[in-house]
């Protein structure tokens, strides 16, 4: 088997995949890309699901020659390949950790994504000349995700979508808190551990009140840390910074 | 496991066919609870009392709940026994989930909101307006009130339309392109994705005439058809209660040409 994988900064999708690969102990080829400069489009390579992933600006993951995208996808392939632990057998527990990684990608990953974008990302593209991001932008398959990329650049976000994603983030931090049980979401470590991490690190510094009543949370992202896995997936940030380092994420569900 | 399985579920489409048709795919029999949806069933106490949530479907299985359609599915494949309806290459399970979730959180919402604003608001919007603004304060879930509240009083914008029928043209093709390269959507095996594929597209020759037909889109025409063959999707498609059904006769050879 052979795999490549394109990644971004280790925050967010590109850090649930980096540490997933750690985790599986199976060989990649790692190519660091600038995500924030859309080198997913221009560098990394791409076919449809690619293209059309929902989670927006994520790493790519090529096996045997097919690119494939969608950090939980992704992260599931790799632990299914190596024959790895990091999802439950019992299909009751595998259902549950399904549900929750499906939370985070519905409900966390668009508010924390809006959240880091308008923090971190929204300075470096008015930085950049308009005819610099056209021809980032024109190289997005995507409609939508490209609409999304627009208005990062324009970073109007009205205070009430602003103030509904702190508030998301508020509320995957109580539900964290009356879930981890022991050292983990759900008793063994797992890809709901990865995938919760990797949207939430960034949180801390962003919504600080989030975390202030919630030491087992804080404990937990401590232990998540301390992995030998998402500590080799951090070693691979080109900057030393990786929880200021985002891109455009899912789109906030069209039905409000 | 032979514990007993009740399924909550309204008619054979979207995301009460996907649990039921996976189930009767593995050979599952099922006790069959028909929630009316349009008479607001699943936001009542007694079902609540099952589903707090007020979404359907729901599957109690001995004395677990499992909630949401395609983890429903999932889990029926790997509690049940009878044929698997996951590939077991790790790169065709990708696949699977990969259009799962495409269909479920990008093209089906595209669906439903044109559904909704043609089919399910109309239906509704004609009962007494206190009835059904009481009724809309009963839905346990914000979002699911939004969207109801959308669909009876129909406040989705042109914008928006117009984004869910971009998307279901994209959607379209890319379905096309997909069923032309392997057997069945997402692996050269009858799969989950083919059974959640089908409850989001069986009736689209008829609601997308002029995108998907036999010229167009021979592909998804003909994986329509052999999925409405299948004896499970016949006695599945059976248990429908209104006229809605009746659109997947559309599916039989000869019907469209």
């Amino acid at each position: 088997m052979s795999l490549t994988l394109y990644h971004g900064e280790p925050n967010g999708p590109s850090l649930t995949v980096l540490a997933a690969l750690y985790e599986s102990g199976l060989d990649a080829d790692l190519v660091a890309i600038d995500l924030a400069k859309g080198e997913r489009h221009s560098t990394a390579e791409r076919n449809r699901e690619v293209e059309m992933s929902i989670e927006g600006e994520g790493p790519v993951l090529v096996a045997d020659g097919e690119p494939m995208a969608d950090s939980v996808f992704l992260a599931q392939y790799l632990d299914e390949a190596s024959g790895g632990s990091l999802q439950p057998t019992d299909p009751y527990a595998r259902w549950e950790m399904e549900m929750w990684c499906r939370f985070i990608i519905e409900r966390v990953a668009p508010a924390a994504s809006l959240l880091g974008n308008r923090a971190h990302l929204t300075p470096k593209l008015q930085a950049i000349s308009d005819e610099e991001f056209e021809t980032l932008v024109g190289a997005i398959a995507s409609a939508d995700l490209a609409a999304r990329w627009r208005k990062e650049r324009a970073g109007d976000y009205p205070e009430a979508q602003v103030e509904d994603s702190r508030e998301k983030i508020r509320l995957a931090v109580q539900r964290l808190e009356g879930r981890i049980d022991g050292d983990w979401i759900l008793g063994a470590f797992t890809i709901a551990d990865l995938e919760s991490y990797a949207w939430l690190a960034g949180m801390v510094a962003i919504v600080p009140d989030a975390f202030v009543e919630a030491p087992k949370t804080r404990a937990w992202l401590a232990r998540v840390n301390a992995r030998d896995s998402v500590q080799q997936a951090l070693a691979r940030s080109p900057t030393g910074d990786p929880l200021h380092a985002w891109a455009p994420g899912p789109e906030i569900n069209r039905w409000g | 496991m032979s514990e007993k399985v009740t399924l909550f579920h309204w008619e054979p489409n979207a995301n009460s066919g996907k649990p039921m048709l996976a189930l009767a795919e593995k050979g599952v029999d099922f006790e069959s609870h028909y929630l009316d949806l349009l008479n607001f069933d699943q936001h009542k106490p007694d079902y609540l009392k099952i589903n707090p949530q007020g979404t359907i479907p729901a599957m109690v299985h001995g004395d677990k709940v499992l909630t949401e359609s395609t983890a429903i599915m999932e889990y029926a494949d790997n509690a049940f026994d009878g044929p698997p309806l996951m590939p077991r290459d790790a790169r065709d399970r990708w696949r699977v989930r990969w259009w799962m979730k495409f269909m479920d959180q990008w093209l089906g919402p595209s669906f439903s909101m044109i559904g909704w604003s043609i089919f399910v608001g109309p239906s509704v919007r004609a009962r007494d307006p206190q009835e059904l603004e009481a009724a809309i304060d009963r839905i346990p879930l914000p979002e699911r009130r939004t969207a109801w509240r959308k669909a009876i009083y129909n406040l989705f914008s042109e914008e928006e339309l117009a984004e869910s029928n971009r998307r279901i043209g994209v959607g379209i093709t890319m379905l096309e392109e997909a069923l032309s390269k392997r057997a069945w959507l997402a692996s050269d095996q009858y799969s989950l994705a083919d059974v959640n594929g089908f409850n989001l597209g069986y009736a689209l020759p008829l609601s997308q005439p002029d995108l998907a037909n036999d010229e167009k889109t021979p592909h998804i025409m003909e994986w329509l058809r052999k999925i409405y063959e299948r004896p499970a999707t016949r006695h599945i498609w059976s248990m429908g209660r209104t006229p809605m059904v009746a659109r997947v006769k559309i599916l039989e050879r000869g019907v469209q040409s």
